[in-house]
């Protein structure tokens, strides 16, 4: 049996704390070499439970899969995803005041905790924050006096008799609904939403502003941090990323285009615009290039699950942070070292500027986050081990085991492993996501979503 | 680092950038624009940083040609004045008049120059086919040309371009001297794209926009008459969503910037005033030169008005370069902007050198308000709305802003 993952920090996974073996599992998208810009997923994003996985494209869908029960006499089926309901989040709209086109891609989606038989969720594009319902039907109502079976009224003088409807089954249908529209409070691009822990508020940061929300109270936000300048021409950083603590639901965090972490008290003050820690590792001046700065911005930044470190990515590695310990990371992990000399032709190809997100697993023991020609890079901690795995349709057999890549940095190219120079800048893995309890994990590569789970026996 | 682009390739490819941001779905990204501002300011700072050195180098070396007869003299004296870069006189397209042979010295060393120089009069050309869009106001005038004003580069540590070289390898290029004269224009860029940097004001008079002859045509003339360009910032209807900013990148002299305040809508114009080694460079700056304060641009400076965006669809249909953002209705009055000549001054730099970690350094351009200029005797005094032209295709650099500013 599975043993669970939960745990602050340092608990084995199955499989003995040492290494993972992942195995492909499925994946999800079309097979067509042409990819339509619109399928392009844009966030995935695992529930509390594990249960469903969201995911949000540059089109404005979300398509939520649901695992399957464990079947005894399917055994191999093993709680596979399968799709549980689709929808239409955001639509493109225009800006007539800004005469500004609003992209309907979904750049966040977010779970709430399940309270009900109904699961919500937040999705967000540019501007405006949706919440949605998705529930279940699988009972309908029969029998109405004043209407016939297709619903066309009856005549009341028809009625003679009186009897009390009853609720048959149905096919299962899953309704997603709109229940809350968050509107008009970002005047830049929204680049994160996070969840409170009091499952009450919300947080949504643009490039200069956070602000926090009721999830009931629509057309009224508080602006937590600011940090547009007066006059504009001063601005030297905007913010990237943020996240509330995952326990204590006064304290937040965000990340900015300069590297840096800001650590913010919402107790101390109702604008947090003065931070409580800031977290900044000192450059190294031999290092130095004309991007510098675009490689220490950082693009993703996560809590664990313990709360007691946190996470951040910007364009070459991973570090954990002690939140504890400002003035530089615990451990900081080269994703793609082997880039660092290739900066300029990607400062061309734009691939510079791609923003990796970074996961934890359920025990906070292993990180992973993506890279390009569809590797994707993890890291266990505790072994200081780490492996390179590639989502492609070569290695998907079921259960067929992935084999580790190695990218060869110069001199002689050994047998499998493949150079620099080869590696396909067009397939980058942008977003992964770990299940909560489990190894099962969910990689998008551009318009295919691939979920790996461990081999446990 | 290793970096297989040089410094001016790199300043090429970040504006090309942000001019293709502005026509990107979803409207103007923030955040990537200011880590192309990054790249951009990087790249220049090397790039003067290099150009400095030459410059230096060869005023050592004139120096000690000063031993030739006196009648050398006179040129001499305009460039060799200590601390001077003995070689501002060979920016030749730049100049005013003679210094014709001077600018052979180095053919080399002046592509990369000439290159720019032949970007910006591409941007002029496109200027010169709107005519419903006269030539932006506020260029930054880069090249004083009073060859009186002592060119005395005196003001070159005020130039706030002109950090000390910041520790980056020398690129190992020489310098190359501008080369005068036609040729097709090397740079891939479409042609709208320079144009669309040039900041458009619609009250301003066609004369600015047109360079008088097409680029090849008369190199002395398109020498001497730098393109009237892209004003950083002037035009209205600049937004503010980014950064606003003139200037120059590292060429040109004064600009405006104007700025429309996303969140209240208001439009507001500051003149900036930056001196850049560049425009001091190219011989005859007058606001180089001298030290003393002038008057500043007044009229335009902080003016206020509230922005329309409904012209901005209209203008952007109009035109082929087809990003210049809307025009407002009313405001300011701005005098013509007549074409850029050597004879135009500069305003002088409020240096700003020291903080290089915010927008106004990397653009160069001091957003002081009311920026002091020195006029050149023998000129008019300039109007107050500066229509300064850039001199260089890096002063059209500011110009540039006007697409990651608008938002």
């Amino acid at each position: 049996h599975k043993r669970h993952m939960r745990g602050a920090g340092g608990g084995g996974c199955p499989a003995g704390g040492n290494d993972f073996q992942w195995c492909f599992s499925q994946v999800k998208g079309a097979i067509d070499e042409d990819v339509a810009e619109a399928d392009i997923i844009s966030t995935v994003e695992f529930n509390y439970s594990g249960d469903l996985l969201a995911t949000g494209d540059k089109g404005g869908r979300v398509v939520i899969f649901q695992r399957e029960q464990e079947n005894k006499s399917r055994p191999h089926s093993r709680g596979e995803y399968n799709v549980y309901s689709t929808f239409q989040s955001h639509e493109p709209e225009f800006d007539y005041l800004k005469s500004l086109e609003i992209e309907e891609k979904i750049n966040k989606i977010r779970w709430l905790p399940q309270q009900n038989a109904a699961h919500f969720l937040l999705s967000t594009n540019d501007k405006t924050i949706k919440l949605w319902k998705i529930s279940e039907r699988d009972k309908r109502a029969e029998g109405y006096n004043l209407k016939d079976e297709d619903g066309r009224l009856r005549d009341p003088f028809r009625v003679t008799a009186l009897r009390v409807p009853i609720l048959k089954p149905m096919d299962l249908m899953v309704e997603a609904s709109p229940r809350r529209i968050f509107a008009n409070a970002h005047t830049y691009h929204i680049n994160s939403i996070s969840v409170n822990s009091d499952h009450e508020t919300y947080l949504s940061a643009d490039d200069l502003r956070i602000n926090l929300w009721h999830l009931e109270i629509t057309d009224r936000s508080f602006n937590i941090v600011d940090i547009k300048p007066a006059n504009m021409e001063e601005l030297t950083e905007v913010i990237t990323a943020a996240e509330f603590h995952p326990h204590q639901c006064n304290v937040l965090v965000y990340s900015s285009s300069k590297g840096t972490v800001r650590l913010c008290d919402m107790r101390s003050s109702a604008l947090c615009d003065r931070h409580s820690k800031f977290f900044e590792e000192p450059e190294d001046p031999s290092s130095r290039s004309f991007f510098s700065e675009i490689i220490s911005s950082i693009s993703d930044v996560k809590f664990s699950h313990s709360g007691r470190y946190m996470m951040t990515r910007d364009y070459l590695s991973v570090k954990v942070w002690d939140l504890n310990m400002e003035s530089r990371p615990v451990e900081t992990h080269q994703v793609h070292e082997y880039l660092r000399s290739k900066l300029c032709s990607l400062y061309e190809n734009d691939c510079i500027f791609d923003k990796f997100e970074c996961c934890w697993n359920g025990s906070d023991s292993a990180i992973m986050t993506g890279s390009y020609n569809n590797f994707f890079r993890m890291f266990d901690r505790n072994a200081r081990r780490d492996v390179t795995l590639e989502a492609s349709r070569e290695n998907s057999k079921p259960r067929a085991s992935l084999k580790p890549r190695k990218v060869c940095t110069g001199g002689k190219r050994k047998k499998d492993e493949i150079s620099v120079d080869s590696l396909d800048f067009n397939k980058k893995i942008l977003h992964t996501a770990w299940h909560p309890l489990e190894n099962i994990i969910a990689v998008a590569a551009t318009n295919n979503l691939y979920i790996f789970q461990d081999k446990i026996n | 680092m290793e970096c297989a682009l040089d410094a001016q390739s790199l300043i090429s490819i970040s504006l090309r950038k942000i001019h293709s941001s502005r026509t990107q779905r979803g409207g103007i990204k923030l955040h990537k624009n200011l880590l192309v501002s990054y790249v951009l300011r990087n790249a220049r700072q090397l790039y003067l940083s290099e150009r400095y050195a030459e410059l230096y180098r060869r005023q050592q070396q004139q120096q000690q040609q000063q031993q030739q007869p006196p009648h050398h003299q006179h040129q001499h004296l305009a460039y060799a004045a200590p601390g001077m870069p003995a070689s501002a006189a060979d920016f030749g397209p730049l100049q005013v008049g003679g210094g014709g042979d001077a600018e052979a010295r180095e053919p080399a060393a002046r592509h990369q120059l000439h290159q720019l120089h032949q970007l910006h009069q591409l941007h002029l050309q496109q200027q010169l086919h709107q005519h419903q869009h006269p030539a932006p106001r506020g260029c930054a005038a880069a090249a004083g040309a009073s060859a009186g004003g002592a060119g005395a580069l005196s003001e070159l540590p005020g130039c706030a371009a002109l950090q000390p070289p910041h520790g980056a390898p020398h690129r190992g290029q020489p310098l190359e001297p501008l080369q005068p004269g036609p040729a097709p224009l090397p740079l891939p860029l479409p042609p709208p794209a320079p144009a669309a940097l040039c900041l458009r004001d619609p009250r301003a008079s066609a004369a600015c926009s047109a360079p008088s002859a097409p680029p090849g045509a008369t190199p002395p003339a398109a020498a001497a008459s730098p393109p009237a360009s892209p004003a950083p910032a002037s035009s209205p209807g600049f937004y503010r969503g980014a950064y606003p900013a003139p200037s120059d990148f590292g060429v040109h002299c004064s600009s405006q910037t104007t700025v429309l305040d996303l969140d209240t809508h208001v439009v507001t114009t500051v003149e900036n005033g930056y001196l850049h080694q560049d425009c001091c460079a190219s011989a005859h700056c007058p606001c180089c030169g001298q030290g003393a304060p002038g008057p500043g641009l007044a009229s335009a400076t902080g003016c206020k008005r509230k922005y329309y965006p409904g012209q901005e669809e209209e203008d952007e249909d109009e035109e082929d370069a087809g990003d210049l953002g809307a025009e407002p209705p009313g405001g300011a009055p701005f005098a013509p902007c007549k074409r850029a000549r050597f004879e135009d001054f500069c305003p002088d730099s409020s240096p700003d050198a020291s903080n290089i970690s915010n927008l106004i350094s990397i653009f160069g351009s001091g957003f002081s308000g009311l920026v002091s200029r020195q006029p050149d005797s023998s000129e008019q005094p300039p109007p107050l709305n500066g229509q300064l032209c850039a001199k260089q295709a890096l002063a059209s650099l500011g110009a540039w802003t006007r697409a990651i500013v608008a938002f």
